[in-house]
């Protein structure tokens, strides 16, 4: 018997450690003796370092040190998640704006911060290019990253598109947007001989210490990577940065502790970020709406050091069913910070994409909703196979009666509420999520000791998403033992290997193994319990004893009964039990639909009601879901309406780094988000039929708020974000 | 940030001593933007006089009009019922304004010397006149979408952000000062400069000199505020218009306009306001009012929707004006 926990609204088991201020996040455990590190960046974006003058800085009260490119070792660049091609202060070129040049060291932040303005640096400068429009050069097919290849090729696209009874082609993009997580990055380094422990905003406490790993040239077993709690990371704390190895690297020179805790000035050059996006589109189809060629070329910015692409097509050459596709995912180098992964990075390709279907259907006359029905797919584009339990269909059907689609006005422009055209949009949602490597495997360990407790150990993170609070709801259904029975231990590199929290991998790479670990350690318990001549169920076939709220019990005479704490007391040690699976990549899916109100005078858009249904296999906790979906809608509602960053196209510097003036929504911007859940049993799950979902909510609400403002208005803006004087 | 001094001070006129007798002092008050401005590099001081004691906090009304203290912070004057019911226009400017967390630290007089937002001026990486004379600016050409498109000059085109001192525009207030010489009044109409050759001075404030108190005459007809942004709240105006319109019998016996977020002050339209005075309050009129005040624009690459917009506001705010009061 179980206690039915997983799936249940659990509310989060951390959640009052972090709203009293007791959760210890990574820049705030104490470490004695720690100096405080603060970097100097370049005001240039492109050029030479050609003088340091460290004097002023030095004679700064409280200013210890002060480290360049003259002082450092030379390290190893990593590769990926080392996501920058060189390590500044390895030599004198400046790449970006931004861009570390020296690090200072003093006893108090106030202190390093002053000594960091006091450091002089004269460059050799040249004029740097900001923009994709700018670019002196044309774009190019940068080689595969990560094997994935950046042109895509099935059927004949060319000739199909040629043979199209319908075609239309049009021009999307989408600007610079950068993670903002509130938490800011921060690195503690403390070494011990050759031994070094760092306390950090990490997404993946293995990465960090597999990156670190190269660049000291160090075994990974001399590096500890601490992460307990996580302020948010949303992609930019999963690669690892500069700050973090010239952290590391600085602690070692001082023979002193570090921490360096970046501006969020900072987080604007240094995280990574989404990077400036174009996509032309090309779509062949029949009268009815079915798709019959997909052509797609897009264009996104690169560094001079780094040449991969975050702005997958993954939708186009996978969302639906389309036999001839040739898609181009092109870059061009620019003297700007390189790009990164940024939550749901199909966003960007996804919203062209969406909004091309809604073209579609105005110009066939078919509904939207329709027009996705006819072109689904329960194959897999890219390899042919089958696709099992998809429920995709089942989202549009929910989420379009709880909106009432059936009652859209059928032309755009034709409804208006006082002084407001009210429009109606949708789009599909999905998202690719990731597998953890096979080797090493996800491992997770479970303890249970003599107060009948159990402890889950594992090398995973809780980036905000109730990650503590699913082990604790796995592992209690799996031991039958209260929720509060059990408590996890995450966010320790020296715990049991877990990959990283990102790719919406989490719940589908760690649940399997929690399961497997927590289901063992009950079996072993039991095991102990019908072996014990002092135990009630002494003699009773393993296989009929079951677990309830800490207890065993006979299945048939529940009178017969003992419990974890009086089984493991007697057996006097611990249990301690692990357990693997592995998970493969998958989907899930969903649909958007929402109203906007447009101000018919003076253009402003609100989103007012939003309704959202996804396919996301078995749901782990309705409530940490719906957390993801209101973070998914916000986040979308901000992509569409006024998120990005503005570069300097002279000087190639950020103009807006702080919350201040780039704009993220605020609560009087999003409305009430309706969500539905298609909750059932994903086929191919290991993870008790769960899959990855976090980054599939926010995929399709830029396009449906376009979509939705074009049916306001019968503006079709292909430019994010849709602000008021893209519609005066 | 450069260390500091601070102290603390009691009386105004110690105040005003303190600040003249050391040298690099600034007044501290809520300290919403001077901090920031501190911590960006954009301004530096080698010594913070706090004026947080200073007994400068009461708003006071009487049938000559409003007295509102230099401290008082700007969630208590917005909250204030004289102000809400005689003074609209002032209590929806500041609940327009900043989140309710800043306007509890906030004060009136550190509003009405707030800075720009320009992100050039507060990048001390950039080329600013503003914050380093000389230097140049960088929003001429570059990314100047919140920039002025009324009163710049070849040497700045930053906007003036407050939303208070619009209304207090629209209002004929007068700002009330201390200084070494004794105390002066200023209206608020010509209190803030243009850049004209001289960016960097906002305002006619001479050194040491103490904001102790805004004085506001009544105003008898209705006053409203309108904010555009670009979210619903917690953000600086795109446009904002404040409106004094006394309408007698569907006519404009007197209008007094003034504008945010278009001007690099809080700019007031007489011509505007000339178009209006004894017309009737039609649509054809505001738009004509409307022209008049974007006559002399100079739009940039990414502000020129601004000339549109307010024109727009305009309308927005006035044809639903209604009957007298
Ligand atoms: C996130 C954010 C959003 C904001 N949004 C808005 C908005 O939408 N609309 C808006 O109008 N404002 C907005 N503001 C600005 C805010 O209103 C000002 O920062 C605030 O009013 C300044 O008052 P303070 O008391 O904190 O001044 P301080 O920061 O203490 O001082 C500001 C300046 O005034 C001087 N000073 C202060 N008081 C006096 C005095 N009595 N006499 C002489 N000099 C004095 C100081 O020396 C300093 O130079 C926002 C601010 C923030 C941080």
């Amino acid at each position: 018997m179980n206690d039915g926990l997983v799936g249940r609204p659990v509310m989060r088991v951390d959640g009052r450690a972090k709203v009293t201020g007791a959760a210890r996040y990574p820049a705030d455990d104490p470490v004695p003796g720690a100096l405080h590190g603060f970097l100097v960046t370049s005001t240039v974006a492109r050029g030479e370092v050609v003088g340091i003058d460290k004097s002023a800085a030095l004679a700064h009260p409280g200013v210890v040190a002060v480290y360049t490119h003259a002082d450092l070792p030379r390290l190893t660049v990593p590769t990926f998640p080392y996501i920058k091609g060189f390590i500044p202060l390895q030599g004198t070129a400046v790449h970006h704006a931004g861009q570390p040049v020296a690090i200072v060291l003093a006893t108090t932040v106030e202190q390093a911060g002053e000594g960091a303005n006091l450091v002089r640096i004269d460059y050799r400068a040249e004029p740097p290019t900001a923009s994709i429009d700018d670019a002196p050069q044309p774009p190019h097919l940068p080689k595969p990253f990560r094997n994935r290849p950046n042109e895509i090729a099935r059927g004949d696209a060319a000739a199909a598109l040629a043979a199209a009874e319908v075609r239309l082609e049009a021009r999307y993009s989408s600007p610079p947007r950068h993670h903002n997580p509130i938490e800011p990055h921060a690195t503690t380094a403390q070494w011990d001989g050759d031994s070094v422990t760092v306390h950090e905003t990490a997404q993946g406490v293995n990465l960090t210490r597999s990156v670190l790993s190269t660049a000291f040239g160090l075994p990974p077993d001399r590096i500890r990577v601490l992460a307990p709690f996580l302020g948010g990371g949303f992609g930019s704390k999963g690669p690892v940065w500069p700050h973090t190895i010239l952290t590391v690297a600085a602690a070692r020179l001082a023979r002193r502790p570090v921490r360096l805790v970046l501006t969020r000035a900072q987080m604007f050059t240094l995280t990574g970020h989404r990077a400036e996006f174009r996509q032309h589109l090309r779509i062949g189809a029949t009268r009815q709406g079915k798709l019959t060629a997909l052509v797609e070329t897009t264009t996104a910015q690169l560094s001079r050091t780094e040449e991969s692409i975050f702005n997958e097509s993954d939708s186009t050459s996978t969302l639906y069913d389309c036999p001839n596709v040739h898609i181009r995912q092109e870059g061009v180098p620019l003297d700007l910070a390189s790009s990164s992964y940024m939550r749901s990075p199909e966003t960007t390709a996804h919203f062209g994409l969406e909004t091309a279907l809604d073209e579609l259907a105005w110009q066939v006359g078919v509904d939207p909703v329709e027009l996705r029905r006819r072109n689904h797919t329960a194959v897999n584009q890219e390899t042919g196979s089958p696709i099992r339990g998809k429920r995709l269909l089942d989202c549009y059907r929910i989420a379009a009666e709880a909106f009432g689609w059936s009652r859209r006005a059928p032309r755009p422009g034709a409804t208006k509420d006082g002084d407001e055209y009210v429009g109606w949009g949708m789009a599909t949602e999905a998202h690719t999520f990731a597998a953890a490597p096979a080797t090493p495997p996800v491992t997770a360990s479970v303890t249970i000791g003599a107060d009948g407790r159990a402890v889950v150990r594992i090398a995973t993170q809780d980036i905000g998403t109730g990650t503590y609070t699913v082990i604790g709801q796995i592992a209690a259904d799996a031991l039958g033992v209260p929720l509060d029975a059990v408590t996890a231990v995450i966010g320790d590199s020296a715990l049991p290997y877990a990959g990283v929290s990102a790719g919406s991998a989490t719940i589908a790479s760690i649940t399997g193994p929690v399961d497997r670990a927590a289901r063992a350690a009950r079996d072993a318990v039991v095991a102990l319990a019908v072996a014990d001549p002092r135990s009630p169920l002494v003699g009773v076939p393993a296989a009929e004893v079951v677990t309830a709220h800490g207890h065993l019990f006979h299945a048939r005479d529940r009178e017969r009964r003992d419990s974890y704490r009086a089984v493991v007391g007697r057996h006097g040690r611990p249990v301690e039990t692990t357990g693997t699976l592995l998970n493969a990549p998958g989907h899930s899916w969903g649909a958007v639909f929402l109203e906007v109100r447009v101000h018919a005078r003076l253009g402003s858009v609100r989103v007012t009601r939003v309704v959202t249904a996804h396919d996301l296999g078995r749901v782990m906790n309705r409530r940490t879901a719906r957390g993801q979906v209101l973070g998914g809608v916000t986040w979308g509602i901000g992509h569409a309406l006024m998120e990005h960053t503005a570069y300097d196209r002279s000087t190639a510097r950020v103009v807006n780094p702080n919350l201040s003036t780039y704009l993220v929504p605020v609560c009087a911007d999003t409305p009430a988000v309706e969500s539905h859940f298609v909750d059932h049993q994903d086929p191919d799950s290991t993870a008790l039929g769960a899959r990855g979902f976090g980054e599939t909510p926010i995929t399709g609400v830029p396009a449906a708020i376009g979509n939705a403002v074009y049916h306001a208005t019968g503006r079709r803006v292909r430019d994010l974000p849709i602000t008021r004087d893209k519609l005066l | 940030m450069k260390a500091f001094g601070y102290s603390q001070v009691r009386e105004p006129a110690e105040a005003v001593r303190a600040a003249r007798q050391t040298p690099g002092a600034a007044f501290i008050a809520g300290g919403t933007d001077l901090l920031n401005l501190m911590r960006d590099g954009a301004q530096h001081h080698d010594h913070l006089v706090d004026i947080n004691h200073l007994d400068l906090a009461s708003v006071a009304d009487s049938s000559k009009g409003l007295r509102i203290g230099g401290l008082a912070r700007m969630r208590h004057v917005a909250e204030h019922r004289s102000v809400r019911e005689r003074y609209p226009v002032l209590a929806e400017a500041l609940e327009a304004s900043a989140s309710p967390q800043v306007r509890n630290m906030a004060t009136i007089g550190g509003n009405l010397l707030q800075r720009t937002r320009c992100g050039y001026f507060r990048d001390a990486a950039s080329a600013c006149n503003k914050r380093a004379p000389g230097s140049g600016c960088s929003a001429l050409e570059g990314w100047n979408r919140g920039h002025a498109v009324l009163g710049g000059s070849e040497h700045c085109i930053a906007t003036h952000p407050s939303d208070l001192a619009v209304a207090l525009l629209a209002l004929d207030a007068v700002v009330h000062l201390l200084g070494p010489d004794g105390p002066r009044q200023v209206p608020v109409d010509g209190f803030h400069l243009r850049p004209g050759n001289a960016p960097h001075v906002d305002t006619v404030l001479r050194p040491a000199e103490l904001i102790t108190a805004v004085e506001v005459p009544r105003p008898a007809a209705r006053s409203r505020y309108l904010k555009l942004r670009d979210r619903a709240t917690f953000e600086f105006a795109v446009v904002s218009i404040a409106a004094v319109v006394d309408l007698r019998g569907g006519r404009v016996r007197d209008v007094r306009l003034a504008f945010g977020g278009i001007g690099t002050t809080p700019w007031r339209s007489p011509e505007a306001e000339a178009v209006l005075r004894g017309a009737p309050l039609t649509v054809d009129a505001i738009e004509r009012a409307g022209r008049a005040l974007v006559r002399d624009a100079v739009p940039r690459q990414h502000n020129g929707f601004k000339v549109e917009l307010v024109q727009r506001a305009l309308v927005e705010l006035l044809s639903g004006w209604g009957g007298s009061r």
